[in-house]
């Protein structure tokens, strides 16, 4: 852990300070904060103070309160949708890696075609299924993102198969099982966790594009896209409502790109 | 028209920090006559040649001088020699398939230094020509429409020479010029070097192997860890070296080795081979190949390159099926008796494991007892200290005894060495196949070698079999 | 060559036609899953609410084909879509691809200019700070490409339209939301963000080849640095960066669904949230579909142009094709 810390960039190293950070307030935030929906219309559009560090929005809710429920449902629907999208796709690769043949070119042609259609194109379709359920944006997201650890697990496992690392340890009488423990997973888990940074900040994102759109989450729910477009139009009596979704959206996507190092992202 | 005199003195390279690379050398290359600067990696040689160029990675020093005919510069003004490059001054790069543009055809390559370097000021359907009468010369006339990438290392090398060569410098700096060729390309370019000096240029040759100095002749210069440790006519620096660095460099040649004893061997019969062939497409590689190993015998396999050496090897091991004919191993002898090692041992261990793990998983699934390692690290020459590290740590010439240790491991009746020391310098070279033979020999175990170098085959094994393309 | 393209033609119909069933297959399922509510507001739509029946509501689930087995009705779909029929929009009731033409064009007008306006910035700063890497330049536009990376398309529309509210004379920001104010706005944030990124991608190909042992192979043969750079350094450099195209294509369809949306403007992506917002089956798979396609058909294209430029491809693709 403290070598893996040591071997960091000063970039990743804040990437990861700042994710940490915002991690925690996601999740002991809402513990400690207030209702995120009760109203109060007594104290609408209150600027920051001590006791509302945030101000209150439109209909007298904190803001605070509602911005750290926000970022819990953000992070827990992306957490959700990239492991289940990486432990559908990693198991397929392997699948069609180890098998190859007709099962490898029906599942190789359907991720094909998959990932020709933008992340947010395929969310989009299936939450046309149920409008406003968490439900619906999960299986959205989960399929859209499989496929990205499907094409990298089935060419990282079918290089690794017929590399001399794996031909020698065969040669020397180890099996299948030590063959996926020690040469192919280590070889996968670094991939696979880019690939799940990236992933996470293509779920937020298209969580929140949905809710500002108006197909994603319903109001009330505290959800950042969905405050964005609420609080448009009081942009010009009380700017730094909607500067707090919109700062705390480019924080997470700074961290996480931070994080993620140099690869680049599309 | 003869070469200018290049003069070097007090010549000098420091890091950014002030750490000597070079220290300070004196030397004179004269028309007509070689000199070859013989050195393991590291030893500052490159960064010699780079300095005389001026072009030294950013962040190194130069000081000195630099003496080129009439003209002088200063060491540390790299872009005052910019105008001889070229013209007076010429360096044919290290691995010539990577100093090739892989997106312009080869020939072009050649003819845009008579169009835009050269003083002869041709338009480009002359210079065209020119490049394709210099091809047609070096024997490598085909090379001319083609990619880089469709050239092998060999024929890539002379097209680099044509288009080092076609601003007309006269004064020509050679960078490793032997790295990854085969002993025939190897030959090849010593007679296109040689033909420079007959026309009286001269050569400035980077290397680590003895046999170029030797066939170039001039004068030798020896560099270990930034300096020159002696510098001479080579015949006097081949035949009476004064430096016990020298000395072993000179011994480590595998054409100083004693020879082996030929002869067929009567051991137990390991493994029986009859008509063997493989096919690539249409291609056939070889066939009608047959073979008898018996126990403790030292097998050569020789052939050029492509022919297939490899894939016979892995074809024994049963790592690849064979297209013709058929292999029996001797009855009760296990599959896991037989092993391989690889031309690079880095790739023969799982990049992301300490050394530790990787035997201490191979000592579990065969049940050995934990003692057998160290004793064989101690025969092996090997720090046990090593094996806290991972492979990428650990040096080549460890490395691959690393992994003989580990296929020793499971006392094999055959071991098949795949160019096991190509990548080594020609001290580790010696020291691995020194102890690889001798631990065979200890166990009665075969030696099927594949090696490009002949001399190197002759010297380690009782018999060659040779292979061709069919 | 040709027979290289050909090949690779096949491959991508191939892939088209599976993307155009795949969606095909959603948008089916998804009907069923609506039906109930989907023949009741049908038929409200076409009698009035106050007329609607049982009955009429039946009628419009038969002629949808919502009342046959499940997979017969599936092929059906299928037929329909292959017959290149994309049904009426339930909410207009014009033909899909009527509507689909319209806003086409008004997408394609967008995407264009935002890939033009992002070549434009991301091609000089690329080439600039690639031959001086670690200089200011450099850094500034190293920072700046961060930045903005995380500023995805939307948030840097907000940000644009808020920041520029004022200046551009609307005095109610909200209301450049819902009036559509012109294609600058919209280009120039999709612009920004492909030029974030390729920027980098020029600049590190750059840096890539000037590394190269063959770019200063051509240097010591005599060229001067310009003609090394002409004739060595461009193209080299020009293959990933073209390559990448194919990537930030992803970029750009993402972004015209949420930029189309936030400016009004009046394309595809456009259509495609509105019809999920008023669950139009028909227009959602029109639109998606023809986003998918539109996808291939530009990877299509960026393969043909890799080909083009870097021999090396051309070359491997042929010899896999032998073996």
């Amino acid at each position: 852990m403290i070598s893996w810390w040591q071997s960091l960039t000063f970039a990743r190293r804040s990437g990861a300070i700042l994710l940490a950070l915002i991690v925690l307030a996601a999740l002991f935030g809402p513990a400690m904060a207030t209702d995120p929906v009760s109203q109060n219309l007594d104290r609408v559009l209150r600027s920051p103070s001590l006791e509302q560090p945030l101000g209150t929005d439109h209909l007298g809710r904190s803001m605070l309160a509602r911005l750290v429920h926000a970022l819990q449902l953000s992070f827990s629907l992306a957490l959700l949708s990239v492991l289940s999208a990486a432990a559908i796709g990693i198991s397929l690769g392997l699948l069609a890696a180890w098998r190859g043949g007709v099962i490898e070119a029906v599942l190789t042609s359907i991720a094909d075609a998959v990932m020709t259609l933008p992340v947010l194109l395929v969310v989009l379709l299936f939450s046309a299924f149920a409008q406003g359920e968490f439900w619906s944006l999960y299986v959205g997201l989960s399929f859209a993102l499989w496929v990205e650890y499907f094409r990298v697990s089935r060419a990282t496992i079918k290089a690794t198969l017929v590399s001399a690392p794996v031909e020698s340890a065969r040669m020397l009488g180890f099996g299948n099982l030590y063959l996926l423990r020690r040469h192919l997973l280590p070889e996968l888990a670094p991939v696979v966790g880019t690939l799940m940074l990236f992933g996470i900040s293509t779920a937020i994102l298209a969580l929140a594009a949905l809710g500002f759109v108006g197909v994603g989450l319903r109001p009330p729910t505290p959800e950042l896209g969905v405050m964005m477009i609420e609080l448009f139009p009081y942009y010009e009596e009380a700017p730094w409502l909607i500067a707090s979704p919109v700062v705390t959206l480019g924080l997470i996507m700074l961290a996480l790109a931070l994080l993620g190092g140099r690869k680049e992202m599309p | 028209m003869s070469a200018p005199e290049l003069k070097v003195q007090d010549l000098a390279v420091k890091d950014g920090k002030g750490n000597w690379l070079v220290q300070p050398c004196n030397f004179t290359l004269k028309p007509g006559v070689a000199l070859s600067i013989i050195g393991g990696s590291g030893s500052g040689k490159s960064l010699l040649v780079h300095a005389i160029m001026g072009s030294l990675a950013p962040g190194l020093r130069a000081s000195g001088e630099i003496r080129l005919g009439n003209a002088a510069s200063r060491a540390e003004d790299a872009a005052g020699r910019r105008p001889w490059w070229g013209h007076t001054l010429a360096m044919l790069p290290q691995e010539p398939w990577l100093a090739l543009n892989p997106s312009m055809r080869a020939g072009k390559q050649v003819a845009e230094s008579y169009r835009y370097v050269s003083h002869a000021r041709m338009d480009m359907a002359q210079a065209r020509a020119k490049a394709r009468s210099d091809l047609d010369q070096l024997g490598v006339a085909a090379a001319d429409g083609k990619y880089p990438f469709m050239l092998s290392g060999g024929i890539a090398q002379r097209v680099a020479f044509a288009a080092t060569r076609a601003g007309g410098a006269q004064v020509v700096i050679v960078d490793e010029p032997t790295k990854g060729l085969d002993a025939d390309a190897r030959d090849n370019l010593l007679t296109v070097l040689q033909s420079v000096l007959q026309n009286g240029g001269s050569v400035l040759t980077i290397t680590h192997d003895m046999h170029v100095a030797q066939v170039l002749g001039g004068d030798i210069m020896v560099m270990r860890d930034s300096n020159v440790l002696e510098q001479g006519p080579a015949q006097q620096v081949l035949e009476n070296p004064q430096h016990e660095y020298t000395r072993a460099l000179l011994a480590a040649d595998p054409e100083h080795w004693p020879p082996a004893t030929p002869g067929q061997g009567t051991g137990k019969t390991i493994l029986q081979a009859r008509g063997l062939g493989k096919r690539y497409g249409a291609h056939t590689l070889f066939s009608g190949v047959d073979l008898e190993i018996h126990a403790g015998e030292r097998i050569a396999i020789s052939g050029p390159s492509g022919a297939g050496k490899t894939t016979l090897g892995n074809m024994l091991l049963g790592l690849v099926p064979p297209d013709q004919g058929s292999i029996t191993i001797a009855p009760g002898l296990n599959p896991l008796k037989l092993q391989k090692l690889y031309q690079d041992p880095v790739s023969a261990f799982a990049p992301r494991l300490t050394l530790k793990q990787a035997f201490d998983d191979i000592i579990r699934l065969h049940k050995l007892s934990p003692a057998t390692l160290p004793r064989l690290l101690a025969r092996l020459k090997l720090d046990e200290a090593l094996l806290r590290r991972l492979p990428s740590q650990v040096s080549g010439g460890e490395l691959q005894r690393l992994a003989l240790a580990r296929i020793l491991l499971l006392s094999p009746a055959l071991i098949f060495a795949d160019e096991p020391t190509s990548r080594l310098d020609p001290i580790s070279q010696q020291e691995t196949m020194d102890l690889l033979l001798e631990m065979a020999a200890a166990n009665e175990t075969a030696v099927l070698l594949v090696t490009h170098d002949r001399m190197l085959a002759g010297r380690t094994m009782h018999r060659q079999i040779a292979i061709q393309h069919a | 060559m040709l027979n290289i393209i050909s090949r690779l033609l096949f491959r991508r119909c191939l892939q088209a036609v599976i993307v155009a069933l795949l969606v095909s297959t959603v948008s089916f399922f998804l009907m069923h899953s609506l039906s109930g509510d989907l023949a009741f507001r049908i038929a409200a739509g076409r009698y009035g609410y106050d007329m609607v029946t049982a009955a009429a509501a039946e009628a419009v689930r038969a002629e949808l084909g919502l009342d046959r087995p499940l997979l017969q009705g599936l092929l059906l779909w299928w037929q329909q879509l292959l017959q290149f029929d994309l049904g009426d929009s339930y909410l207009t009731s014009a033909p899909v691809i009527d509507e689909i033409r319209e806003q086409f064009g008004h997408t394609l007008q967008l995407a264009l200019s935002a890939l033009a306006l992002s070549i434009a910035i991301a091609l000089p700063v690329g080439l600039v700070t690639g031959l001086n890497p670690h200089g200011w330049l450099d850094r500034v536009s190293l920072a700046l490409s961060i930045i903005l990376r995380a500023f995805p398309p939307f948030l840097l529309g907000i940000l644009l339209i808020l920041l520029l509210s004022s200046k551009l004379g609307i005095t109610n920001a909200a209301n450049a939301s819902h009036e559509h104010g012109g294609l600058l706005l919209p280009a120039l944030t999709l612009a920004l963000g492909l030029a974030a990124v390729s920027s980098r991608v020029a600049r590190d190909a750059m840096v890539e080849v000037r590394r190269s042992a063959y770019f200063n192979f051509a240097r010591t043969k005599g060229l001067s640095d310009l003609l090394a750079l002409l004739r060595h350094g461009i193209r080299n450099a020009a293959v990933p960066v073209i390559a990448y195209l194919g990537v930030q294509l992803v970029f750009l369809m993402e972004g015209v669904i949420i930029i189309e949306s936030l400016f009004a403007w009046p394309g595809i992506g456009h259509a495609l949230a509105h019809a999920v917002f008023g669950r139009d089956i028909p227009m959602i798979q029109g639109t998606a579909i023809v986003m998918g396609l539109l996808f291939v058909l530009c990877n299509t294209l960026v393969d043909i142009a890799c080909l083009v430029a870097d021999p090396r491809q051309r070359y491997l693709v042929t010899r896999r094709a032998d073996a």
